[in-house]
């Protein structure tokens, strides 16, 4: 028997303009957790996709147990015991968790469905892994953490020796993520063996025995974690010595900018409210972060904040205005910049051309337009300085569909177009999704120039190293609440973890301390 | 540039199909007759000077529905209610000119007004409750249609003779049509400035100016404005619009109420060139109909329109030279493949901007920074084609 | 009395037809793709079922075939027409990922000329009207019983009774069962809701959405003959509507199909009242009014349908990857 239970050799993925994987070789030991590190962008997600079936490379060769083999969609991968929990969950929302975790593989008698059978399969898994899951429970009504035990009891309902986690620590809170790699760890006992991509380095060097970096589509090699340390893999992977910390001048902390009032907003999903009872405020020259796992409440206090969704209690102020009730224009008009979290949804119109795209928050202002009528020139004119000022790189410049483009140069393209309108107030979340370190350290740079000249940024984030890194306060959110709010220079990650847990709460803990004395 | 060359050269492509097939139909159904009748229809419009003035008469209004449908489409709204706007446009400029004796240009604003009431509840009903406007503009083609006839039925004069029926104003036993202009209000009648004399034909009048002038201020609307800068964003991601301040749900209304004025204003045309009567019937008009055709195969650019609206009236009179050896149906049979054709015209784009750009990468030797052809692209009457240029 | 028999059993048969073709929109829908091609398919479907049964009538009435085998070919015959018809909207929008609203206008425009150039060459120049034979309805006799004509149970039960209303009970049944309690239906379902989570679990969204529209193309087809049926004037290349009514019918029932059933009464209902209404007594008349039989009575059921879709729009949840063409690639 070969040393390797699965063997990916040499292998070669294009798309249209892109080599995404080139040359690229992987070999997964029996019974190891093998981590695949690289960068947004490196092509880890399209060699598990290649991995997994969904799609073909043009060149190289795939081995199980030394045997070459054909995988041609994912219902080979699964013949062939390959699982994978995706980076986005591949569940249907409106479904039970029982009839997500036989899709696909559905237990039948002449195409008639034997859920009993299913049911009592998926309990057993469930006790024998402590993977607590209500078989009855529709996916949209369930916590983000329960989605994702449902798809690692896809993976072991399908019996997968073979498991392959994308990026699955995004949404877990730190103490979620220990539980995470101690389910890994059983499973490598039972000889189950586990591919983890990732770009966390603490995440490797805590449970992986070895590692394959990617670096821009190419293959940078593979190491044993024993023998190397954290700053050799960054270096692997980015190709340069990263700098954890970033730059900023002294605090000079100015006037109350955002004041935010007892803001609570209902929930469209279940009737409970998904913002519950907000305040803090945001004054200028500091750079404010709300920190907490996703799904719950930051998106929606953002909509609340920025206008796109009503608030049912509570006030905002900006600048001294109440913009409780404003209309987005009137926010805008104010000073207020949004960096959405959504590029796709919000933040672009795909089809425009990137000049519309970058004038879509001022065509309305005097400088581009006269009677109604757009002034083309002047839209021009700004579009090329807004391309040359922040290195946009597109096909044809101007008049590139933004669609064409990609992720982070459209990211690119967002950030630029909401500092340039100079905000007194910049909301900016998750402003680094999907770029590559590079990219990453430009945004926080504008970000922290920002808060220098004395306006006022309010960050949400899910990226712990953001987090520590670049605010000047931390405010964590769990379940709608602020929970906590700390000094990043004062607080650790551990500590952060447990609020945004929801295992503690300063508030409450100081309520009922105050109960107890009365 | 480019882009549009591909647009137009895909739409020959597919109406080049549609007529092959066309022929193929009629070979199958009496080949003796099949290649004269055919070259007989592809001919007729241009035979003489009466036939043209046909084939432009019936373009003005078809430009109008074919522009309601387009504007809906650039805000991202499928207004199948076109033929419901042109049937209450057609009623209120010919009740203004019947009953209340207006001249033509008031008549014309009133059915513009009534095609615009007649989008307003669609566009208020998608953009407040999210109810799809296929359905709504389907029941409101049919309620519009019905109540037209009703109120033609009822409408009665102080005499209490029906007042929109030949019966009030001369002998007649003709129930169901409307009175004839020229005696019930001349007044009325769209003026021909001698373009009637010119084309020996009474079917030509100014309409088909009047409809070019609106299809050129909907191009500048769209492509020149800011407002036709907020429709598209709203049209292409009505949520990337509402982030940037535009009001979406304003526009939305706002949208299906022009595009209602531009099918009312096609129904007025039509009926006050004083050639037709509306007649009462069961079945919804075709006219606004075709206007999806129109609309579709300009790929809902305005100045396309024109083009695609004379196409069709074109084809439509050749199709009367194909009775009665053949069901003049047979030209809807030959319009309907050309739309499907064109409904999946992104891969005809697709595969002849291959071609074009083969042909240019070699002049400009920059393949790698082509964008790359996305396969998901939005589908094709979202496509953007007038881009600033 | 005889009114409530005739308006019970026209309710019966005018909802039969929504039903069979809002339930194939259902399963398009379902599986992800917007058929708004049902108009045409219902069409085609009428078209061919009464050409059928045109070509059958010599053989019926020579009683060389039993009248109701007869009308289970010109059925069965409609439903397989409607479906080779409905291939044309999958193809589009699965194969070539057009934009499937564009695509099934089309095929709307398309049926209609098509029929009547059809109908023309059949039955010669001008003869717009393809005549239902009286066979195809079931009557007393089929059973051996005499029923006085115009006694209540004979309204009730046998002047609107045709084979298409029994098959329509077992293809409900079967529309249920397959929904809900088949491979086939979780994963349908899921197609129109997650293709991408389907793909990754090996489900052939393409196979799965042909299945859908095929599905609707079967039904979309019989619904056509059946509302040819009930209209009861013959086939003149037309259904009124119907196919956007039973669309109405499928948001309406929030696509499904227990719900649709009671949708598809409804509307029946109305529809029925409307035509009735002369004879219904506390109905209000508007004697002073010329036309309202034709054209006051019949807006009822589109009014009802607009009135009823705004009141329930907010529950209305449509499957959520409906009309987006699936694409490999996107993840």
């Amino acid at each position: 028997m070969s040393e390797y239970v699965i063997e990916m050799l040499n292998i070669t993925k294009e798309f249209p303009g892109i080599k995404a994987n080139d040359n690229i070789t992987l070999q997964l030991k029996h019974g190891e957790v093998h981590a695949l590190l690289g960068e947004n962008g490196a092509g880890k997600s399209t060699l598990m996709s290649v991995l997994f079936g969904l799609y073909q490379p043009e060149a190289g060769v795939i081995k199980k147990d030394g045997k070459e083999v054909k995988i041609n969609n994912p219902n080979d991968a699964n013949a062939l015991h390959i699982g994978m929990v995706h980076q986005h969950f591949k569940l249907v929302e409106i479904f039970t968790v029982l009839d997500n975790i036989i899709l696909g593989a559905e237990p039948n008698k002449m195409g008639f469905l034997k859920k009993a059978e299913a049911r009592k399969k998926v309990l057993e898994l469930s006790e024998k892994y402590g993977l607590q899951v209500d078989p009855d429970a529709k996916i949209e009504d369930i916590s983000v953490g329960m989605q994702q035990r449902v798809e690692i009891l896809k993976m072991l309902y399908r019996d997968n020796e073979i498991l392959i986690f994308d990026e699955p620590t995004a949404v877990l809170t730190p103490q979620e993520i220990d539980e995470l790699m101690e389910i890994m760890r059983n499973f490598t006992k039972e000889g189950k063996s586990i591919l983890f991509i990732t770009h966390k380095l603490n995440e490797i060097m805590a449970v992986a025995d070895r590692c394959t970096v990617l670096r821009k589509g190419k293959y940078m090699g593979t190491v044993d974690i024993k023998n190397t340390t954290k700053e050799e893999l960054s270096r692997m992977m980015v190709g340069r010595d990263v700098k954890f910390e970033v730059d900023k001048e002294p605090q000079k902390l100015g006037d109350v900018v955002l004041d935010v009032q007892h803001v609570t907003v209902p929930s469209k999903l279940h009737s409970n409210n998904a913002v519950k009872d907000v305040s803090f405020q945001v004054r200028a020259g500091e750079i404010v972060c709300l920190a907490g796992i996703e799904g719950n409440g930051q998106t929606q206090f953002v909509y609340a904040l920025t206008g796109l969704d009503k608030m049912s209690h509570g006030k905002i102020t900006m600048l001294g205005h109440d913009i409780t009730r404003a209309k987005i224009r009137e926010r805008s008009k104010l000073g207020m910049s949004h960096i959405p979290e959504d590029r796709h949804k919000h933040g672009l119109v795909l089809d425009f051309t990137l000049e519309q795209n970058l004038v879509l928050q001022r065509y309305w202002q005097p400088e581009f337009q006269k009677y109604g009528f757009i002034k083309n020139a002047e839209v021009r004119k700004y579009a090329e300085r807004l391309i040359r000022e922040n290195d946009i790189r597109s096909g044809q410049g101007p008049i590139t569909t933004v669609r064409s483009m990609s992720g982070g140069n459209q990211q690119k393209a967002i950030v630029a177009r909401e500092i340039d309108k100079n905000p007194e107030l910049l909301v900016a979340v998750q402003p680094t999704r999907g770029l590559d370190v590079g990219a990453i350290e430009g945004v926080h740079k504008q970000l922290v120039a920002q808060r220098d000249a004395g306006k006022a940024v309010l960050l949400v984030s899910l990226e712990l190293e953001e987090v520590m890194s670049v605010p000047d306060r931390i405010l964590v959110m769990y379940e709608g609440e602020i929970v906590g709010e700390f000094d990043p220079k004062k607080t650790t990650v551990q500590e952060l973890g447990l609020y945004m847990a929801g295992a503690k709460n300063m508030y409450r803990d100081v309520e009922k301390k105050g109960g107890a004395e009365a | 540039m480019k882009k549009g060359l591909i647009s137009i050269l895909s739409s020959v492509i597919s109406i080049l199909i549609g007529l092959l097939f066309g022929l193929i139909l009629l070979l199958i159904v009496n080949p003796a007759q099949a290649f004269p009748k055919f070259g007989e229809m592809l001919t007729a419009g241009f035979s003489s000077a009466p036939k043209l003035a046909k084939v432009l008469y019936q373009a003005a209004p078809l430009i109008m529905t074919g522009l309601a449908v387009a504007f809906a489409f650039k805000t991202g709204l499928f207004n199948i209610v076109a033929s419901g706007q042109y049937t209450v446009g057609a009623f209120t400029a010919l009740a203004c000119a019947i009953i209340f004796q207006m001249p033509w240009w008031v008549c014309l604003i009133a059915s513009m007004i009534a095609g615009a009431v007649w989008g307003f509840f669609p566009g208020l009903f998608k953009s407040l409750f999210n109810v799809n406007e296929v359905i709504t503009s389907i029941m409101f083609n049919w309620i519009g249609m019905m109540a037209v006839n009703l109120l033609c039925m009822n409408l009665k004069n102080a005499a209490g003779l029906n007042v929109m029926l030949p019966t009030a104003w001369v002998s007649s036993p003709i129930k169901d049509r409307t009175a004839a202009l020229s005696y019930a209000n001349p007044n009325a009648m769209i003026p021909k400035m001698g373009l009637d004399k010119l084309f020996n034909s009474n079917f030509m009048n100014i309409s088909i100016f009047i409809a070019i002038v609106v299809a050129v201020i909907m191009w500048v609307i769209l492509n020149r404005t800011t407002f036709g800068y907020e429709l598209k964003a709203c049209g292409f991601n009505k949520n990337a619009s509402i982030y940037a301040g535009i009001n979406a749900k304003r526009n939305i209304v706002l949208s299906m109420v022009i595009a209602g004025a531009l099918a009312g204003l096609g129904g007025g045309i039509y009926y006050l060139a004083g050639t037709a009567e509306y007649t009462i019937q069961k079945l919804l008009l075709p006219m606004g109909f075709n206007g999806i055709s129109v609309a579709l195969l300009a790929t809902s650019n305005p100045i396309g329109t024109i083009f695609s609206a004379l196409f069709i009236s074109y084809i439509q009179v050749g199709g009367e030279s194909l009775q009665p050896v053949f069901a003049k149906e047979m030209i809807d049979i030959i319009i309907a493949v050309i739309i499907y054709l064109s409904a999946f015209a992104l891969l005809t784009k697709t595969i002849l901007s291959k071609y074009i750009r083969l042909d240019k990468s070699n002049v400009n030797a920059e393949p790698a920074s082509a964008a790359p052809v996305k396969p998901d692209v939005k589908p094709t009457l979202k496509e953007s084609e007038g881009e600033k240029a | 009395m005889i009114v409530l028999a005739d308006v019970i059993s026209s309710t019966i048969v005018f909802a039969v037809p929504l039903l069979l073709v809002a339930m194939g929109g259902m399963f398009s829908e379902r599986s992800g793709i917007i058929n708004i091609a049902l108009e045409g398919i219902m069409i085609i479907g009428a078209l061919m079922g009464c050409l059928m049964m045109r070509w059958l009538d010599p053989l019926v009435t020579n009683g060389q075939l039993g009248a109701q085998l007869g009308m289970l070919i010109a059925t069965l015959f409609s439903g397989v027409c409607g479906l080779v018809f409905s291939v044309l909207l999958a193809f589009a929008s699965i194969n070539l990922k057009a934009d499937q609203t564009i695509g099934g206008t089309a095929l709307n425009m398309l049926a209609p000329a098509l029929a009547i150039v059809l109908t023309w060459v059949v039955q010669g120049q001008g003869q717009t009207t393809i005549l239902i034979p009286t066979w195809s309805r079931i009557t007393e006799a089929n059973f051996g019983l005499t029923l006085e004509n115009g006694s209540f149970i004979q309204a009730l039960l046998f002047k609107n009774f045709y084979l298409t209303t029994i098959l329509t009970i077992f293809l409900f049944a079967i529309a249920v069962i397959l929904m809900y309690k088949t491979k086939f239906g979780l994963r349908l379902r899921s197609c129109g809701e997650h293709p991408q989570a389907a793909a990754s679990v090996g489900i052939n969204v393409f196979k799965m959405r042909y299945a859908g529209v095929l599905i609707s193309g079967f039904l979309g087809g019989i619904g056509g003959l059946a509302f040819t049926l009930a209209a009861g004037s013959g086939f003149q290349s037309s259904v009124a509507g119907y196919g956007f009514l039973a669309l109405a019918v499928m948001i309406f029932g929030n696509w499904k199909p227990w719900s649709i059933l009671g949708a598809s009464l409804f509307f029946a209902l109305f529809k029925v009242i409307g035509a009735y209404a002369s004879s219904i007594p506390f109905m209000p008349q508007f004697k002073e009014l010329e036309g309202t039989s034709s054209y006051l009575w019949p807006m009822l059921p589109y009014i009802i349908t607009m009135i009823l879709l705004v009141l329930t729009s907010k529950k209305s949840r449509a499957p959520k990857a409906e009309g987006i063409p699936y694409d490999k690639g996107m993840r």
